[in-house]
């Protein structure tokens, strides 16, 4: 019987997990040029979002989104940096941050968001019933549902699979194998963070001072949602890009929150039965 | 230039969610379930031989208002022909899966007591009422109560296991959403009570449990606000203020409170319609004060600023 359910309900065992992949996304060789965008779309077949301008320098994009994968920010400054320049243009490509303990898997109801072999995080498009409650638990804004109608996997979860099927195949993911300055780079999460933090020790040397790296394991930002499987050299402050400092895993204080509904459940109940029983 | 604001310029933190007016009522009803459910157990329990006959009227209104409950929640799924998936995997850790189980779970034993009430007045015969007899009064007390609670209380704290700064801020949503299902699911029970010959005394008894209630609700409404602080201006202050303010606090909370109270030396005619206008009120404040937070919850998405301050902690 037993065996008839999960065959209904397409229950697999996980598979036996391998080498955790991920991206390092290194901020300070980002020229800007969305290929990263142009390529995930293209991989993906992920339907265009659209010609609107936005006005926001060149980021016509503006979010991450059910359709949009990958998303670069261009952050201009007058005068925002030590360096003693007069101003200067941040470019990010922002991406799903696959988190160790990932809020939108917690919230899932049905299992259809699993962590895979590789360590990401993946939304099981045959599993997912469109519930929208990874919408607003994930910290970055990230995942989305698309609308009920429409031509692309309607009503359901979608984001950034970090090219699932690419990496079943031994492949770079798209927007990584894209990227023509290695602003993205793809592999082993052990290599990528050493790979980060000489990096790091580099542009601190050449006086970039608020030189940061965000979501490796001994950052604050990884106390509630552990290390990012695809995390970021950052030239300035976390929220200059969006992200928060330290961004929240609701489940760290949900037992607490259903302490106090179930207090006040009791309460009445209590109360109520001496109302009742008090006039016997 | 991005330099004014503390973000990227001024995009949202975290996502919009996509959830529509089906989800609050559904908290409404469900928690107005619940509160009958409770309200009628305990009278069944503890109360005198009137109070026994004059709340379990409860029972009915807790299967009544169970019926909508299920269709809402499949309607707000973006994929409704899925629902079942939602019973694929039993993860409590996710308040939605906690919620799709306890929904299941309480329908079924509501309308299991309700029917055994029905059959021990006479109002189902035959062989539906002799099996409804063999139902375990006591039990389907104790368990409906228990998952009632849990049904009651998974709503608010499933919209606080969120990033959405009205919803997350404070740790005390969860708690205010039980207290307004306690009050209006006592508020049904008056209703009914009010409308069909039950002696002024159980009328008094049932005001004052909704009344308590109430009280509690307010209660821990304060707090809530309190520790929101300035995230909960949308709700406070915006376009949802006057749903939240009017609505939910004042003809919601505050009006009942008053009408009982005038009430508690009336008898007869004055005392049912006094009790009946206010337990009215306690129920349209009710889906005021769920309607106004999950909406203002919206607004409150787009607030880069209070996200920023949400994760400072």
């Amino acid at each position: 019987m037993i065996e008839g359910y999960k065959r209904l309900m397409n229950i697999e065992e996980p598979l036996a997990p391998k080498t955790a992949k991920g991206f390092f996304t290194d901020t300070s060789l980002c020229i800007g040029c969305k290929a990263c965008e142009v390529a995930c779309k293209q991989w993906n077949q992920l339907p265009a979002d659209g010609f609107a301008m936005t006005g926001n320098s060149y980021d016509n994009t503006g979010s991450l989104g059910a359709t949009t994968w990958r998303h670069v920010q261009f952050i201009e400054q007058a005068k925002a940096n030590g360096n003693g320049q007069e101003q200067r243009w941040l470019m990010m490509s922002d991406v799903c941050k696959h988190c160790a303990n990932a809020a939108c898997l917690e919230a899932c109801p049905t299992g259809a968001l699993v962590r895979t072999e590789y360590g990401t995080v993946y939304v099981q498009q045959d599993i997912c019933n469109g519930c929208g409650f990874c919408v607003p638990a994930c910290p970055f804004g990230v995942i989305d549902r698309t609308p009920k109608q429409g031509h692309f996997e309607a009503g359901t979860a979608h984001k950034c699979t970090l090219c699932y099927d690419r990496l079943k195949d031994d492949m770079t993911p798209a927007c990584a194998k894209s990227c023509p300055t290695a602003s993205i780079q793809f592999g082993d999460i052990d290599e990528l963070r050493s790979r980060a933090r000489r990096r790091l020790g580099e542009l601190r040397a050449r006086g970039e001072s608020k030189a940061r790296l965000y979501g490796m394991p001994e950052g604050q930002e990884a106390a509630e949602v552990g290390p990012l499987h695809a995390f970021f050299l950052l030239l300035d402050e976390p929220e200059r890009y969006n992200l928060p400092e330290v961004p929240r895993l609701p489940r760290k204080t949900m037992a607490e929150r259903y302490a106090w509904s179930a207090a006040v459940g009791v309460g009445f109940a209590l109360v109520g039965a001496l109302l009742f029983g008090g006039r016997r | 230039m991005s330099d004014g604001g503390p973000g990227y310029y001024d995009y949202p933190v975290v996502k919009r969610p996509v959830w529509t007016w089906e989800v609050p009522a559904y908290f409404w009803l469900g928690g107005m379930a619940a509160g009958a459910y409770l309200t009628a157990s305990l009278a069944q329990n503890f109360g005198s031989a009137e109070d026994r006959r004059g709340a379990a009227g409860g029972y009915y209104v807790a299967a009544a208002a169970l019926v909508p409950c299920a269709p809402l929640l499949i309607a707000d799924l973006g994929r409704p022909d899925r629902f079942h998936h939602m019973l694929r995997i039993f993860k409590p850790l996710s308040p939605m899966n906690l919620g799709a189980w306890t929904l299941t779970s309480f329908t079924p034993i509501a309308f299991a007591r309700a029917a055994s009430h029905a059959s021990s007045t006479g109002l189902l015969r035959g062989p539906l009422g002799l099996l409804a007899r063999l139902v375990p009064t006591r039990l389907a007390d104790l368990a409906g109560v228990v998952l009632g609670l849990t049904l009651a209380g998974y709503s608010g704290v499933l919209l606080a296991a969120t990033n959405i700064p009205l919803w997350a801020k404070s740790k005390l949503l969860g708690g205010v959403f039980m207290a307004s299902a306690m009050a209006s699911g006592s508020a049904a029970v008056t209703l009914q009570a009010a409308r069909r010959s039950v002696p002024d005394a159980t009328l008094h008894r049932l005001a004052m449990v909704e009344s308590a209630a109430s009280a509690g609700e307010m209660a821990i409404l304060t707090g809530y606000l309190v520790q929101s602080g300035k995230t909960a201006h949308p709700l406070t202050t915006g376009r949802f203020s006057v749903p939240f303010w009017l609505g939910a606090v004042g003809a919601g909370t505050l009006l009942p409170l008053l009408l009982h109270r005038v009430a508690r030396r009336r008898q007869g005619r004055t005392l049912r319609t006094l009790s009946s206008a206010a337990a009215l009120c306690t129920i349209c404040g009710s889906l005021a004060l769920r309607w106004s937070i999950f909406e203002a919850g919206k607004v409150s998405s787009e607030d880069q600023r209070a996200s920023f301050d949400l994760a400072r902690g």
